[in-house]
């Protein structure tokens, strides 16, 4: 029988639709009996859709200003 | 035809970088570094992610006119960038290291009991939606602190697959991992983020 311990291992693999009909059928019959567990889940969900969300891919400037420098440096002795 | 104009977007954005113009540079630069530096992060130390990032766009300059839109620009940068990463590794003759064998975030794993029920269940429900938990900018903040003290593996295969966008067979390939190592970063990752968001709605701090 899954437990609570179980499902948490398998908890993102459930949520991406990547596990076998077998266990996705255990962890279906478990959420129905377990609250916590449906918490949980519903909460790793929420995660994942806040990283998803999440606008961190900010371009780090002085990296970026000097990858400019460079690629028209190289550029202009292209020409 | 959200994807077909972004489709058309990228084969504008080509074509220039193919005609050397530099605005195409500079906006590539700024729509595919930040994927780039995560791919680069999952192999070396910043500095060397950062000299990497910054070599591979100079060699796109001429490699671009050899890129035949078999797979989409971004999965192209990133696997040269995998490439370079991981010749670089192997010149300083460095391997990477990642624990696979355990799922579980060891301070999950301390909220079960022993019979497996938990010990310590969540209390609160999250009911806001992405966007709305990410106008607080505290939240947001805290997170872009917990990703940064994430383990590189693990914050690359988050980006990549979560933030980038990636499939789960391309993120494979870029980081040479196998598809079961793969899940176990990503759930381990997520953990991370989850226990931070539950601490954060608890007690409102970081």
């Amino acid at each position: 029988m899954l437990m609570c311990r179980d499902l948490a291992r398998i908890a993102s693999d459930y949520i991406d639709g990547e596990l076998g009909p077998m266990d996705k059928v255990s962890v279906k019959m478990h959420l129905l009996m377990c609250g916590h567990c449906r918490t949980f889940i519903g909460n790793l969900r929420a995660s994942v859709d806040l990283m998803k969300a999440h606008s961190s891919q900010q371009p780090n400037d002085e990296l970026i200003q000097k990858i400019d420098e460079r690629v028209s440096e190289s550029l202009r002795l292209k020409d | 035809m959200e994807t077909a104009t972004h489709q058309a977007d990228e084969d504008l954005l080509i074509q220039g970088l193919k005609s050397g113009k530099e605005a195409d540079f500079q906006k590539a630069v700024r729509l595919y570094t930040p994927g780039m530096m995560a791919v680069a992060r999952f192999y070396l130390d910043n500095a060397s992610a950062e000299e990497t990032v910054q070599d591979c766009w100079v060699t796109v300059i001429d490699a671009i006119h050899k890129f035949e839109a078999r797979s989409g620009l971004k999965t192209w940068l990133h696997r040269i960038v995998a490439n370079r990463a991981k010749n670089h590794l192997r010149k300083n003759k460095r391997e990477v290291s990642t624990d696979f064998s355990e799922t579980l975030d060891p301070e999950l794993a301390d909220r079960f009991a022993p019979n497996g029920r938990w010990a310590t269940p969540p209390t609160l429900k999250c009911n806001d939606s992405a966007e709305a938990l990410m106008e607080n900018s505290a939240l947001s903040d805290c997170l872009d602190q917990h990703l940064s003290h994430l383990p590189e593996a693990q914050r690359s295969a988050l980006m990549l697959y979560e933030a980038h966008q990636h499939k789960s067979d391309d993120v494979c390939n870029i980081l040479d991992v196998s598809a079961s190592n793969l899940r176990v970063l990503l759930h381990r990752a997520r953990q991370k983020i989850y226990l931070m968001v539950e601490t954060f709605q608890e007690t409102g701090e970081c």
